[in-house]
């Protein structure tokens, strides 16, 4: 026979326990401490805090490979535009659950990172007030363009333009994104420059194919040329 | 004039006191529940009117103040299709009743020129008053409920009702009790009943079984009435969005805070004045002034363990719920009452065998009692038959 409401006094003093170990026990801390104290001016971006270097790594809302707020737009190094990877294929924007991604397609075409010459997104919108963070544009994206930004200092007095981020503030470089996700960022590279390599030695391999294809394609002709010749002995 | 005066001096402690008190506890209230969950809790806001809160942050102490300002600036969404009037008069009928019952708790402020204290309203019928007029809140959930048009609101408003209204019947239950003690109505008798003895806690009912019985009965009964975990059903915010006050926001928001945590202090106030002796409390006999402060003191360790359980128990289902307050509290409060008239009877006798006797007799039968009930109201709980899957 247990106590009558001995089970809710073993909860109470379980979240007792925690109540007064979270005072004296700082690894009992959930969250990180915000490094910004009162009467600092207020941070600007998301990588400026933490600001030392102990800190930092302690801190896992920014340093955590997989945390993630809104997305953002990938590109290599150099210009942002010259080097931009979407090619406005729209497959986010078509399985946005929310429906908050807005793409305009550009008329032209444009050679970047010596592929060949492709569609960019003259415009693309993303309304963070909509965005839930699904993650699933990541995951759709055949071109490794758009990932998931840890920035969440997004607050803005205007809450219908502010919170429409438009394709250049979106635009981020590899290298940011390799600071803000280290672990994610090398998985990704390793597996593009794979299939790179992979989609290369295929087409080495389908260039080999097809020329050993028309070597023989000539040699049988050679020979069926040879028949022919000697046919009519 | 003085008759103008004499109103002010009764009625605005309370209109000052109980506010300001509401500002602390949610800031209380989120500081609590954050480091039960490891967290650390509002911590950045500072001195109000400094530039990013000044340079000292005072624990966060100036959230409440941040939240209100934010509260009264907000826009005031009414949706199309709801009745405006009733959406109106809502949350204000659930502000009045609450602070209305503030009047009848023995609360006495010593400040006037006569040695005598003050109390808002002495009433001989206090207790039933108590419950006659927070029963009020009822219907301002369910107005809110009824008038936002919106199906979580109407769900969370009929949730309430059933929830209140079942409540309420093991919480009157459990103060007939005191009453039956006592002898009166009235809230200052019962309070200074309990005051004197051997000791400063000889006399509070909590330390009798059947008063301590009722206590607990009484405890539950009152966070299901002012909607508190684990009885917050009408406004669970992971089913119904915010429930009765889905469609509430700005000011009309902030009132319906204000009256839940209003109601919240009355219903412990009461809890206060029947079991845990009012004012009383060391010093009072220097400084008479104390009793204001032990009887806020006190109130504020109820306040304390009710958000401690917010922070430790889950929501029930609204059939452990219903189940809870018919088959369990109900049972348990009428015999309690029986026990209580017996034990009056037998201390009556001025034996000290007999109360030693009556008091170990009444808690094993109370004990029994409830344990047997639990027992009763047990879940069956039978292995899971599978028809269609392997």
């Amino acid at each position: 026979m247990s106590l009558l409401g001995g089970g809710i006094l073993k909860g109470m003093a379980v979240t007792l326990r925690n109540f007064v170990g979270s005072y004296f026990d700082r690894d009992r801390l959930t969250t990180n401490d915000y490094a910004w104290r009162a009467g600092d001016s207020l941070p600007q971006h998301a990588g400026e805090y933490p600001k030392e270097e102990g800190e930092q790594l302690r801190d896992t809302t920014t340093v955590n490979n997989y945390s993630r707020n809104f997305p953002m737009l990938l590109h290599d190094e150099g210009e942002p535009m010259d080097s931009i990877r979407c090619v406005a294929c729209q497959i986010c924007e078509r399985e946005c659950p929310p429906q908050c991604i807005y793409i305009e397609k550009s008329e032209d075409k444009k050679e970047r990172g010596g592929n060949k010459a492709q569609f960019y997104p003259a415009k693309f919108d993303i309304d963070v007030s909509v965005c839930m963070s699904c993650q699933i544009c990541v995951e759709v994206c055949p071109f490794d363009a758009i990932v998931m930004n840890s920035q969440f200092e997004l607050s803005t007095p205007d809450r219908f333009g502010g919170l429409l981020l438009r394709r250049d503030d979106l635009l981020k470089s590899n290298g940011y994104y390799h600071k803000i996700h280290p672990e994610e960022a090398a998985a990704r590279d390793q597996r593009m420059a794979e299939e790179k390599a992979a989609k290369e030695a295929k087409k080495k391999a389908a260039a080999e194919a097809a020329k050993k294809k028309a070597e023989e394609n000539a040699k049988a002709e050679a020979e069926a040329g040879n028949e022919k010749q000697e046919d009519p002995q | 004039m003085s008759l103008v005066l004499d109103i002010l001096i009764a009625t605005v402690p309370l209109l000052v006191i109980f506010p300001t008190l509401f500002a602390f506890t949610t800031w209380l209230e989120r500081k609590a529940l954050a480091r039960i969950q490891n967290r650390v809790g509002p911590d950045k806001v500072g001195v109000p009117l400094t530039r990013y809160g000044g340079r000292f942050s005072l624990f966060g102490l100036g959230q409440p103040m941040a939240d209100g300002i934010k509260m009264l600036f907000k826009e005031n969404i009414v949706p199309r299709d709801a009745d405006r009037l009733f959406h109106l008069l809502a949350p204000i009928l659930a502000l009045i009743p609450a602070m209305l019952v503030l009047c009848f708790l023995p609360l006495e402020f010593p400040w006037t020129d006569s040695l005598k204290p003050v109390q808002a309203f002495l009433l001989d019928g206090a207790v039933i008053f108590f419950f006659a007029i927070t029963g009020l809140n009822t219907l301002a959930v369910f107005m809110a409920g009824w008038a936002s048009r919106n199906k979580y609101s109407l769900l969370g408003g009929m949730r309430a009702i059933a929830q209140m209204v079942s409540y309420e019947i093991p919480l009157v239950l459990s103060a007939v009790v005191v009453v039956m003690m006592v002898g009166d109505l009235n809230a200052k008798e019962i309070a200074d009943f309990q005051t004197g003895g051997k000791w400063i806690v000889g006399n509070w009912f909590l330390f009798t079984p059947w008063g301590l019985a009722a206590f607990v009965i009484f405890f539950i009964a009152s966070l299901a009435e002012t909607n508190r975990s684990p009885f917050d059903l009408p406004e669970a915010e992971s089913e119904l969005v915010a429930g009765y006050f889905t469609e509430y926001s700005g000011f009309k928001f902030a009132l319906f805070f204000l009256g839940e945590y209003i109601a919240m202090f009355a219903i412990s106030g009461l809890a206060v004045t029947l079991f845990l002796g009012g004012g009383a409390g060391p010093g009072l006999d220097a400084a008479p002034w104390l009793s204001v402060v032990w009887f806020i003191a006190k109130i504020f360790v109820l306040i304390g363990v009710m958000i401690w359980l917010r922070g430790t128990l889950p929501r029930l289902r609204v059939d452990q719920l219903m189940g809870f307050a018919w088959k369990f509290l109900l049972p348990l409060s009428i015999l309690n009452i029986l026990v209580a008239g017996f034990a009056w009877h037998a201390t009556q006798q001025d034996s000290k065998t007999i109360t030693v006797v009556t008091w170990v007799i009444s808690l094993a039968v109370l004990y029994m009692t409830a344990k047997g009930l639990n027992q009763l109201n047990r879940a069956k709980v039978r292995p899971r038959n599978y028809r269609y899957a392997e």
